[in-house]
């Protein structure tokens, strides 16, 4: 079992090293391999930020040429999913900020009068409808429209993407308490609405 | 049964999802269960709502990829033609640098003979060499810095 486990580590951080070599030389075929193996995970991330298809798309363009910008920073001791995603939310929050300037404090902020990270919401109700398929995903659609961006985004890092709470941490740049009690409060908040729609 | 029962049962229930339980936790929790159809129904909503969140998966275009793979092919190219660029100009900043080390003695020579010549005082002719020994290489530090600030610009992140 322990050898099986250091096989397994050490698969992966074979595997990191060559995509951190490969991000140095600028590798396209590195890069092309990279977008089609995190195209849904990464959209599907994005999607959950922004709550905006279009936006989503767009973010995902920039993210991948970001990537590829500041790919000699990555270091193969860090997980690409996690350096990936946090890519990908500065941008959503740069984006978010030329679009409508305020502070960071205020972006990350869960509630409040403005929800910048919340600009589908705002503009189109159906912005998650358009965007998901599967069995219940009306319903998922209509009660995600209700969570806050931020609590959206850890349920899909921890639900989705299987991520340790330390690395959601380190993707959202917040505490571990402030990652916990916004999945806890996310997690109370779709089960409320989930519980209300089929009721 | 006590209300704060049910509650921890329920924070349980929740934890179990969020960062796991302990043993000690999750055999209390599965005993409570299996006696409070209250709480096990809380544990299925949870279970649901999980499972109809894991269930969303959202619509792709394809098309979206091949667009991004081809943005960036081209932003790679551009990037490594400026890196070979950048090289060369470092390349020849060393020799020039070299070059300067190696002939300053003949330029020293030739300054001093020039001042000698045309009677300048030595503090001009020193500063005269001073000055043209270390124009070119200001100048190329200049031109380096100017390019590397121009090119980060563009590409600094937050």
């Amino acid at each position: 079992m322990g050898l099986a486990i250091c096989w397994f580590m050490s698969t992966i951080e074979q595997e990191a090293g060559e995509v951190a070599r490969g991000l140095r030389r600028r590798d396209p075929s590195l890069i092309d391999d990279l977008i089609q193996q995190y195209q849904y995970r990464l959209f599907r991330y994005l999607l959950m930020l922004t709550g905006s298809r279009e936006e989503a798309e767009d973010l995902f363009q920039e993210t991948w040429i970001r990537v590829l910008e500041k790919g000699h920073q990555y270091q193969q001791r860090w997980k690409f999913e996690t350096w990936l995603f946090t890519i990908a939310r500065h941008l959503a929050i740069d984006f978010m900020r030329r679009r409508q300037p305020q502070s960071l404090d205020a972006l990350l902020q869960p509630t409040g009068a403005n929800r910048p990270l919340e600009l589908a919401d705002t503009t189109s109700s159906s912005a998650f409808d358009q965007a998901f398929q599967g069995e219940e995903a009306a319903s998922v659609a209509t009660a995600l429209r209700h969570l806050p961006p931020s609590y959206r985004e850890v349920l899909t890092l921890r639900f989705h993407e299987d991520m340790e709470l330390e690395e959601i941490a380190r993707v959202v740049d917040s505490p571990l308490s402030t990652v916990k009690s916004r999945l806890y409060r996310g997690l109370a908040m779709l089960r409320e609405w989930l519980k209300d729609l089929s009721a | 049964m006590r209300d704060d029962i049910h509650e921890r049962a329920l924070q349980l229930v929740d934890k179990r999802q969020v960062e796991g339980l302990t043993a000690e936790e999750h055999n209390w929790l599965e005993a409570h269960l299996e006696s409070c159809a209250q709480c096990q129904k809380g544990a299925l909503e949870t279970e649901r709502a999980l499972r109809a969140l894991r269930s969303a998966v959202p619509r792709f275009d394809v098309t979206l990829v091949l667009t991004t793979q081809m943005r960036a092919r081209i932003r790679a190219r551009e990037l490594i033609e400026n890196a070979a660029r950048m090289r060369a100009l470092w390349i020849s900043c060393t020799l020039s640098w070299l070059l300067g080390v190696v002939s300053a003695p003949l330029l020293w020579w030739g300054f001093e003979w020039v001042g000698h010549r045309l009677a300048i005082s030595r503090a001009v002719w020193m500063t005269g060499f001073a000055l043209s020994w270390v124009a070119p290489a200001v100048v190329a530090a200049a031109v380096i810095a100017w390019r590397q600030a121009r090119g980060s610009s563009v590409t600094e992140p937050r």
